[in-house]
């Protein structure tokens, strides 16, 4: 094919990534502003005045729900991805993947809703709580962190069980009978072999829900309230009541070098694995 | 093969908590949903479960919304749902004519265009949606542009082009150059040749990659929540500002919809990609 040829029909697209691109840079250049409002000059000081409690509570309760989630999306995905890869009828691991899809294709507002009415003051727990005679208030399950760990251990599931699904096919029948045959028990094959061989679809599958979750912002918005400041938010406030734009600019930067660093680490994690275990 | 993974006949404790873990990791993923479907056939007034009867009276509700003109129909719905359908067409339309081009040159040429272009047409997914969504409106807002609809569908059609293109390339791939060589041996223009046979040959994959982004677009709620105006909002922000103070049984009824919309798209996927199992 001639340069012009390709040239020709890649355009199009590029043409259409172009806005991305560009909001991209400018977000970038935004950051540097010396002008809070609009682009002016060269200065840190976005940056510098990043240092403020607002902003180091929203970016530690932002690095504490995203481990957590993480943690509990894992400690869930691996025994779901075993079942799926052990199912072996066709109709019933179509209707396991579409509901473990379902967070992830469906609307977070509908969603959101679904946990309202569940977790809210007079929704279905607190309901039968109390009916039951065990609690007499009710107890506040949403608009506070709870309530957006349990939405963001929802939302990113499928982001785990998936690649660690893949991992899988890495499991032979016969590691496990071979170990079982020498004696050890189902706990033990789990920790010694299972895990480790899922060992690079839980790294990938983990920093995708952290990344991810990181930067959640329809989770915490609809189930934190005001009271669960998560960057995502926080960004958001920056803009709306307070109009300072760089400052928002910068700390969407520090999220950015947030999720893109640690999709880095877990690349460079696996791909550092993978390679030592073909030479050994 | 993967028969040893979880232990058939015996296995105790261990076996119990990896079908505990699976369950509840299925339950947490599917509960939202349940609940709202529950909820959107119920009698009561109020979201108070589980419902006491059941009937169709907010989908009825539902209906009556939509009326143009009738007693209890609401125009900043209709207008809402109209400007989701528009804006979603043009996405779709954009994403496929500029894709389908890229996708022939990536799978044709190969090598490290390929790689480059894949990377960077991937970014859009790995990159925070509320920085997108802060970046185009800090773009639109200093650089004062007047874009109507085009405020949506920018920033969606760079959403939906990793899928898009995903579809295209999987679809491209599996044709046989020799294919187009014989047509274009037959007298066919290598444009003629692109269209009248490859272009076809493509379609499963073309329509699989524009289902996505109709769900992708349809259901966006994070850029939207920052780029809608009074005169261009789409239906999930309709539903956001409606449902902020309370929550009302017929927006579930219209969250129960589109959950069945997005269920009939994504078994259509399935469908059109049968077997080639690209739907992560």
């Amino acid at each position: 094919m001639s340069k012009t040829k390709i040239l020709l029909l890649c355009f199009p697209a590029l043409l259409t990534i172009t806005p991305f691109l560009a909001a991209c840079f400018f977000i970038f250049r935004f950051s540097f502003s010396a002008n809070q409002g609009a682009i002016e000059g060269f200065s840190f000081t976005p940056y510098l005045e990043l240092a403020d409690p607002f902003f180091i509570r929203s970016l530690l309760t932002t690095f504490k729900l995203a481990s957590f989630s993480t943690v509990i999306v894992i400690v869930l995905a691996i025994p779901l991805a075993l079942v799926m890869a052990t199912v072996q009828k066709p109709w019933l691991r179509r209707l396991l993947s579409v509901a473990i899809l379902m967070p992830m294709i469906l609307n977070l507002l509908i969603q959101s809703y679904g946990w309202i009415i569940l977790l809210g003051p007079t929704g279905v727990l607190n309901t039968s709580l109390r009916e039951l005679g065990l609690i007499s208030r009710p107890i506040m399950l949403l608009f506070n962190e709870s309530g957006v760990l349990l939405g963001l251990v929802q939302t990113a599931l499928p982001l785990a069980v998936f690649p660690i699904l893949t991992a899988t096919r890495n499991i032979s029948e016969e590691h496990i009978e071979a170990a079982c045959v020498n004696g050890a028990s189902h706990w033990r094959c789990f920790f010694d072999i299972t895990l480790p061989l899922l060992k690079p679809g839980i790294i990938s599958g983990a920093s995708i829900v952290f990344a991810y979750n990181a930067s959640a912002f329809a989770i915490p918005l609809l189930l934190g309230g005001r009271r669960v400041q998560m960057l995502g938010v926080a960004i958001r406030d920056y803009i709306s009541p307070l109009f300072n734009w760089s400052g928002a600019a910068a700390a969407g930067m520090v999220l950015i070098a947030l999720t893109i660093g640690v999709l880095a680490l877990a690349n460079y994690l696996t791909q550092r694995w993978t390679v030592t275990e073909y030479q050994s | 093969m993967r028969v040893g993974i979880i232990p058939q006949q015996s296995g105790g404790s261990y076996k119990f908590t990896i079908y505990l873990l699976a369950s509840l990791g299925l339950l947490i993923a599917t509960l939202p949903v349940i609940i709202i479907a529950l909820m959107s056939f119920s009698a009561a007034e109020t979201t108070s479960f589980p419902p006491q009867a059941y009937s169709l009276r907010w989908y009825i509700k539902m209906f009556e919304l939509f009326q143009p003109n009738g007693e209890n129909s609401d125009a900043s719905l209709q207008i809402a749902l109209l400007t989701s359908l528009k804006v979603a067409a043009l996405v779709m339309l954009i994403a496929s004519v500029v894709c389908v081009p890229l996708a022939y040159v990536l799978v044709r040429s190969g090598g490290r265009l390929k790689n480059g272009m894949e990377l960077l047409f991937t970014l859009p997914l790995v990159f925070p949606l509320v920085i997108l969504g802060i970046a185009f409106l800090l773009i639109a807002e200093s650089l004062d542009l007047e874009l109507g609809i085009w405020r949506l569908v920018i920033p969606h059609v760079a959403l939906v082009l990793p899928f898009v293109l995903r579809n295209c390339v999987g679809a491209m791939s599996s044709i046989d150059i020799e294919l187009e060589q014989a047509a274009i041996s037959l007298g066919a223009s290598p444009l003629r040749a692109g269209v009248d046979i490859v272009v076809p040959l493509m379609k499963p994959g073309i329509i699989a990659g524009l289902v996505f982004a109709l769900i992708i677009s349809f259901n966006e709620f994070t850029i939207t929540y920052f780029m809608y105006t009074v005169d261009v909002t789409t239906l999930p922000i309709w539903m956001y500002s409606r449902t902020v103070s309370s929550l009302d049984p017929s927006t579930l009824a219209i969250s129960f919809v589109i959950v069945l919309i997005d269920l009939a798209l994504i078994l259509l996927i399935d469908k059109l990609l049968a077997g080639r199992n690209s739907l992560l």
